[in-house]
């Protein structure tokens, strides 16, 4: 019997070292040179070039050099968690997820004590941007880019339908009523075009309409809010909308809308959309030649007009190791001049989240529809409408919404379920984070 | 001394991972906080007020229950078919072999498009026959039959590899006794080609059930759960509550209820495989 022969050792001492490789390998690189390394960290669409923030930054001064590196854009948030779990994140990131889904969790840094020592602030951005990086009067990133929305429609299937193409709706109503005139079936009666389709795109017709009539879906910061008349209201109206279609036609016409050539806007399948800006990019790649026109998202009623906005942030994770030099990148970034001088030059149709770089009238005369895109940006909300819960909050809202096309239930019984699952996960968030906060502390928050 | 990589690697990422998820499972837990003990609330909530617990139960019991059958059946009789002593028999199992390739991802747009009611392949064939096909994966009744039909498109694959090669093993002489009491091809099938091969179905019955009870990649891509939850599979949901909403405690509870209701489910078919399943 031989236990401790030469090659048992030699198994154990490979395994071993086989084990130290993989559990304490290198940590990255904080220094390129004289000149400190800060890893830059950004979700990529189809081209990974690299941003213009980043080439002019590196230029503008020799102590800081920023390596991008692009994230895929589907599985962007497992990345970061990985990375912040690992104690090696990135020095700066750049998501368009809530920020509170990070921020309240503590995976990033405060940066109130970079804020009161900077130029940099609440009044470079619109509201509903600043509020997307904010959580308990906190500042957590600066807002980067930024979505804005508009009302998209077809000058082309207006003018088939004997409409003025210079003037589209501008209430809900009006929508509805236009959108009716603008359906196109074929002999067979087979839809082959719909006016507008409620719940079709980014950004959710019920909730706008709620929003526009003055809902909030939190109240107090504790109680959700979804049973609601606004909401019910706006319920009502999709499923008056729907009145002239099955429901099968409906499911069948929507099966049919994919991306890029085949999506319903620019196929000429669904004529008037709310649709962001980085759809101009679209339009112009697939469907160049398509004549439309862009006008604010129309409003409920007399109500004021509420629009919505996406902000693609920067921040710094949790464990960062050269947050100085990451704050110095992202203030840069974030500033008018350098903002500005990155969207006249971008190939992609990303706004600046800067307001100075947005109003400027170099940037307006980029496109003819930017003003407008600009204007809805002023009377935006932010879309993290009950942030400790928000992916189960959009879940819930998607789930009341489908049950009220297929009938299954009533706007009251569906929105009355939402509402009861999202305050009992909201209580049961608040709970634990009350628990965390008692027991851990980072970077100055309470 | 020489399993001990194996022994170090399975104490590292196998035995470490299992125990701490069973105590995350007893914990609120978002991965970057503290997590916070609280007993078997997680197992309470998800057993008597998580609604979306059960119907992803019922909608992975459903998919199992008639997958599992389904794909064993058609493997074996597709095993049957080109084991056949007939020309050209090699290019046809090549050719059921092909489908099985394509996986995952790429499978699940294919299929998108295939059912897809207005454009796709399968409703564009149907009303060529003069029959309305239905909404498939928009149809809260169909979109469950739909992902089965497109689970049973790599029917050709490796389940069909391993029948032929067990069919191939059956002694010719069992075959010759049949024909000498008279015994046409369903007594040879019954009496000699089943039992022969009940081993290899139970061992598919026990994989296919596993691998029935982790479906996921057809409804992340093709569905997300929906319409009306009717493909919100166990896993999808356990991955929506790990990954979109960071609670992984109760994510950790649902994978101790996955394991144990696999090993339930493994359990009885060995007991009940000492009825039919025949050795030697």
């Amino acid at each position: 019997m031989c236990y401790l022969c030469p090659e048992s050792w030699m198994a154990l001492i490979l395994s071993g070292l086989l084990f130290l490789t993989v559990a304490c390998g290198p940590a990255p690189e904080h220094r390129e040179g004289d000149r400190t390394m800060v890893r830059y960290w950004y979700v990529s669409g189809a081209t990974e070039q690299v941003p213009l923030s980043v080439t002019m930054f590196n230029a503008s001064q020799d102590s800081i050099v920023v390596i991008p590196v692009a994230i895929p854009w589907k599985e962007h948030e497992k990345k970061v968690l990985t990375a912040i779990l690992s104690g090696h994140p990135p020095d700066v990131i750049n998501l368009v997820t809530p920020i509170v889904k990070w921020s309240s969790r503590m995976a990033l840094m405060p940066l109130d004590e970079y804020i009161s020592t900077s130029e940099t602030g609440p009044h470079d951005f619109y509201d509903a941007n600043w509020a997307d990086v904010t959580w308990m009067d906190h500042v957590f990133g600066l807002p980067m880019h930024t979505a804005s929305y508009a009302f998209f429609y077809n000058k082309d299937h207006f003018r088939e339908a004997g409409l003025d193409p210079e003037s589209p709706p501008t209430t809900w109503d009006e929508v509805r009523n236009t959108a009716h005139i603008l359906d196109r079936r074929l002999p067979s009666n087979r839809l082959i075009r719909m006016g507008f389709l409620p719940d079709y795109g980014n950004l959710q017709t019920p909730l706008v309409m709620a929003w526009q009539q003055g809902m909030e879906f939190l109240k107090g910061d504790t109680l959700v809010n979804m049973n609601d008349a606004a909401l019910i209201n706006a319920m009502d109206w999709i499923a008056e909308f729907y009145e002239p279609f099955t429901l099968s036609e409906i499911l069948g016409f929507r099966a049919g809308l994919g991306f890029a050539d085949q999506h319903g806007f620019i196929s000429g399948r669904v004529s008037m959309m709310i649709l962001d800006n980085t759809f101009l990019d679209q339009i112009e790649r697939y469907k160049p030649e398509m004549d439309y026109g862009v006008a604010e998202v129309p409003v409920w009623g007399d109500y004021p007009n509420v629009s919505s906005t996406g902000t693609w942030w920067v921040a710094i994770p949790r464990g960062a190791k050269n947050p100085d030099a990451a704050w110095a990148f992202m203030e840069f970034a974030t500033r008018a001049e350098n903002q500005l001088h990155e969207a006249l030059n971008m190939t992609e149709n990303l706004f600046p989240a800067n307001r100075e770089a947005l109003s400027s009238p170099e940037f307006l005369a980029l496109h003819p529809t930017h003003a407008t895109f600009t204007d809805m940006l002023a009377v935006a909300v932010s879309p993290s409408v009950v942030p400790m819960a928000h992916d189960l909050f959009w879940r819930e809202y998607s789930a009341a919404r489908e049950s009220i096309l297929y009938g299954q239930r009533t706007p009251v019984q569906a929105l009355a379920q939402a509402e009861n699952r999202i305050q009992r996960e909201l209580d049961e968030a608040i709970e634990y984070d009350r628990y965390v906060r008692e027991r851990m502390e980072i970077g100055g928050m309470p | 001394m020489f399993v001990s990589p194996w022994i170090i690697g399975f104490l590292i990422f196998g035995l470490y991972p299992m125990v701490m998820s069973f105590y995350y499972s007893l914990t609120r837990y978002d991965v970057l906080r503290l997590p916070q003990y609280i007993g078997l609330q997680n197992y309470q909530n998800l057993l008597f007020n998580d609604p979306d617990f059960w119907i992803s139960i019922w909608n992975t019991m459903f998919y199992t229950g008639v997958r599992v059958p389904l794909a064993i059946i058609l493997s074996l009789l597709l095993a049957v078919l080109v084991n056949q002593a007939v020309r050209g028999v090699r290019f046809f199992r090549t050719v059921f072999f092909i489908p099985s390739i394509v996986t995952g991802v790429v499978l699940s747009v294919l299929w998108m498009w295939m059912f897809n009611p207005q454009y796709g392949l399968i409703n564009s064939s149907l009303a060529a026959l003069g029959i309305m096909g239905p909404l498939w994966l928009q149809s809260p009744d169909w979109s469950k039959p739909a992902m089965i039909i497109m689970s049973l498109w790599s029917v050709g694959g490796p389940r069909m590899l391993v029948f032929l090669a067990a069919l191939q093993n059956i002694p010719g002489q069992l075959y010759e006794a049949i024909e000498l009491d008279g015994g046409g091809w369903w007594a040879k099938f019954r009496h000699v080609t089943l039992p022969s091969l009940s081993p290899v179905i139970f061992l598919w019955g026990i994989l296919e059930v596993i691998g029935s009870f982790q479906v996921f990649v057809e409804a992340y891509v093709m569905t997300e759960g929906g319409p009306l939850n009717s493909t919100l599979f166990y896993n999808l949901y356990l991955y929506r509550r790990a990954f979109d909403d960071f609670e992984m405690g109760y994510a950790s509870a649902m994978a101790w209820i996955l394991l144990v209701l696999t090993l339930v489910v493994t359990i009885v078919q060995i007991r009940l495989s000492k009825k039919w399943v025949h050795y030697g």
